[in-house]
């Protein structure tokens, strides 16, 4: 009898899997559904919110240090010294950011990464910015260092944007100084590649790869990184390129949204 | 619902927010712990694997939810670690269970997104193996195996 029920318990549980595998591959292939939408914005609001107190809990812990510091005269200054260290670093940073606004004839819309989801080497960044900020969907996203990707997912106070280093993230690009096309992409490794550039085009570790402004996405001239190895085959049409990015993914915190009219006129024509 | 039910979806819950909201800070270079499958497998190893798999398909979902990628692939992966996580109750001595079967259904959860995610791409998944899923579970493991005793003196309390 407990075999019995043993056996019935095991198909129940292979029934169930069965069903989930299938729903899984449902949901795969009816990919942005209204409901899924729903479900997004609803996850999105709690991230928020869960940032917002983190937030306050760092300002909070920063003002109680601050009185324990008054009375401790000593800590204090050493204190307020890392403290005079840590508002220069993000005032060199603030003013590099400033300088790329003013040298582009792009808008930008600032932006602070509240969120962060990855699933093994996949990485998604989750964005304050949304659609009530004038923020479209395949807008490029960079810092003062060059290019990090794009917007994918945009709901209207957050946006969930898609990085390089991303298998289907695929971006035109130039040698700078060759000015020779290819597509960087990427292949699960510590750098980017660029694709597609001839054996016989001489390319040196250490030149830069730029945006070429081909592609409706991506304006022209945005650094996406710089040639670190570069391999010749013999037996195929294309080198070998490895780039090494401008951007240092694991710690972005502020970034900017380049308000492209394309991606404007794009979301305007689908809307209609 | 009674009162570990609720302790259980806590768990979730906060894994899951931690997992996106405060992971960055303790990351080592590239490599991240995946707190979701350490209380999935936790979970899985107590309640058996159909609660296992419903557990990792929900989970999964939230986690597709904030993702670039397909949604359904994480949903997916999660459902057979935790399909796995459940089938293997019991299977070892108690001392080792929690770690080896945070071994196995990790790895089968690697697979799985992997093979997916990698179909008919040009993707190098000897480096991927490399370079990430095997820091990160390594990672998975240790905090994994610190986790597990608070967990348990929470859950059991």
């Amino acid at each position: 009898m407990k075999n019995i029920f043993g056996l019935f318990s095991r198909r129940s549980s292979l029934l169930l899997l069965g069903f989930y595998i299938i729903l899984s591959f449902v949901i795969m292939t009816f990919n942005d559904q209204f409901t899924l939408r729903g479900m997004r914005f609803t996850v999105l609001q709690v991230v928020s919110w869960v940032n917002s107190v983190e937030n306050k809990f760092r300002v909070l812990g920063s003002v109680t240090e601050e009185n324990k510091e008054l009375r401790k005269k000593v800590i204090e200054l050493s204190t307020a010294n890392q403290r005079l260290q840590e508002i220069m670093i993000e005032n060199i940073r603030l003013r590099r950011l400033l300088q790329l606004k003013r040298e582009s004839n792009f808008n930008f819309m600032a932006a602070n990464v509240i969120g962060l989801s990855q699933e093994q080497s996949v990485r998604s960044l989750i964005l304050n910015v949304g659609s009530a900020d004038s923020v479209r969907k395949n807008m490029p996203v960079v810092t003062d260092r060059g290019l990090v990707g794009k917007l994918l997912i945009v709901e209207p106070h957050q946006s969930i944007m898609q990085i390089l280093m991303d298998r289907n993230s695929l971006v035109s690009a130039r040698l700078q100084r060759s000015r020779e096309i290819g597509v960087v992409g990427w292949s699960g490794n510590l750098w980017l590649d660029l694709n597609y550039i001839p054996r016989d085009i001489k390319v040196e570790p250490g030149e830069a790869v730029v945006t070429s402004g081909l592609s409706r996405i991506y304006p022209e001239g945005i650094k996406i990184g710089v040639v670190g190895e570069v391999q010749d085959n013999e037996y195929e049409l294309f080198k070998t390129i490895k780039i090494k990015p401008a951007v240092e993914f694991n710690s972005i915190e502020n970034v900017f949204v380049v308000l492209t009219p394309d991606s404007m006129n794009m979301e305007i024509a689908r809307s209609e | 619902m009674n009162k570990i039910s609720i302790r259980y979806i806590l768990f979730f819950l906060v894994a899951l927010l931690l997992q996106i909201t405060v992971v960055k800070y303790i990351q080592i270079f590239n490599w991240r712990p995946d707190l979701v499958l350490i209380v999935l497998v936790y979970f899985s190893l107590r309640k058996g694997p159909n609660w296992g798999m419903t557990a990792g398909f929900l989970s999964g979902l939230v986690q597709d939810l904030l993702s670039t990628h397909y949604i359904g692939l994480s949903a997916l992966s999660k459902t057979i670690a935790g399909f796995v996580a459940g089938s293997l109750q019991g299977k070892f001595a108690e001392r080792a269970e929690f770690f080896l079967t945070l071994l196995i259904s990790g790895l089968v959860h690697d697979f799985v997104y992997f093979m997916i995610y990698t179909m008919g791409e040009n993707f190098s998944l000897q480096s991927s193996i490399f370079l990430y899923t095997i820091p990160n579970m390594m990672y998975t493991l240790l905090l994994g195996g610190f986790l597990y005793y608070l967990i348990e003196a929470w859950a059991t309390e």
